[in-house]
């Protein structure tokens, strides 16, 4: 495995855990775990974000494993 | 008239007026009242059957003596709330056994309370050792209260330093195969919600006896087949990690790659993930 689709795979079980993350946010009744798990969203949205990044570089670096 | 028919329409008449005093008599444990009023429920019942059974013949005068003793109660209940005097004359005071780890003598002898039954009462209260007690009273009502030395108290997770998530009472969405709308709404979900979880749990709603929803919104079910095993709520553990790989995913990431800059963002990233998992930690797995 490259390590353009380990990257991959690590961004794509991020954003399993934003998305159930972001279904327990909605669904709790308590104010204070409902922030908690907001701020939780923020962070790993930034994290996301870095990683994506960090992906397109490798893949422009290493254009014949694109899509793998 | 005839003597039966006098019993008969008696009875009746009494029967509805102790329902009614008893409700306005509040619904007090009967266990735990104190001597005055369990006195004044013995009288009341003592009267009502006298009246019934004829013994008392005239009846007015029997539901006068009977409407005092159901309004004088109330009325000093009342009083009670609005006075500290006659709330302690009528419900009596609360007396200290045991202070600062020691026994007190005297409140025992006032109270007719013998050491071994002092004893009783404590082992009853999970306080075998009387040297962890710091702490008794008994209050008006005869039940005896225990206060632990700080060091023999049951550890809470305050004690430990551990933050825990809060929690708030679960609410009943099933019963016996039917949704119950009025909980479900109150939490803000519908039916349709509660059809989602159960087909994602492979359940049909005709086979749960009890369903209940804890305050994260996770749905925990009993089944009346016992036979089939239901998934339990695990979603949060399968975050907590979840998140724990990517954690150690990022820390590979970094010692791998030679490129600072990028070494630089997944260390940055390895960080922001060690502290979301700390802060997450007691609203995912406590």
């Amino acid at each position: 495995m490259t390590v353009a689709s380990q990257v991959k795979q690590t961004i794509s079980s991020l954003k399993g855990v934003q998305g159930t993350l972001r279904i327990y946010s909605n669904q709790t009744r308590d104010q204070e775990t409902k922030t908690v798990f907001d701020e939780a969203l923020n962070v790993t949205d930034d994290v996301i974000k870095d990683m994506e990044k960090r992906l397109q570089t490798l893949e422009f670096e290493e254009p014949q494993y694109k899509g793998n | 008239m005839q003597e039966w028919i006098d019993i008969v329409l008696r009875t009746l008449a009494l029967f509805f007026t102790v329902l009614v005093s008893a409700r306005l008599l509040g619904k007090r444990n009967i266990a735990r009242i104190t001597p005055f009023n369990f006195m004044s429920y013995i009288i009341i019942s003592v009267i009502a059957a006298l009246i019934s059974v004829k013994i008392i013949t005239n009846i007015t005068l029997g539901f006068i003596a009977l409407g005092i003793w159901v309004v004088l109660p109330i009325a000093f209940d009342y009083l009670a709330l609005k006075s500290k005097f006659i709330h302690d004359i009528v419900n009596g005071k609360k007396t200290i056994l045991i202070k600062h780890g020691k026994v007190m003598e005297e409140s025992l002898l006032k109270l007719r309370l013998s050491g071994e039954e002092l004893l009783r009462e404590l082992r009853s209260k999970n306080a075998y050792n009387l040297a962890d007690v710091e702490f008794a009273l008994m209050e008006a009502n005869g039940e005896i209260n225990v206060l632990l030395k700080a060091d023999k108290k049951p550890v809470t997770p305050h004690d430990l330093g551990n933050k825990v998530a809060p929690a708030t009472e679960p609410q009943t969405v099933i019963l016996d195969g039917n949704p119950l709308n009025g909980p479900l709404s109150s939490l803000g979900f519908n039916q349709g919600w509660l059809n989602s979880k159960l087909e994602s749990m492979g359940v049909s709603i005709d086979n749960v006896f009890i369903g209940q929803v804890d305050s994260s919104g996770d749905l925990y079910l009993d089944l009346f087949d016992d036979s089939i095993m239901t998934p339990q709520p695990k979603v949060k553990e399968m975050i907590y990690a979840n998140i724990e790989k990517c954690h150690a995913d990022l820390m590979k990431f970094s010692l791998e790659t030679q490129d600072e800059g990028a070494k630089a963002m997944y260390r940055k990233n390895v960080d922001k993930l060690k502290e979301l998992k700390e802060k997450l930690e007691p609203y995912l797995l406590r």
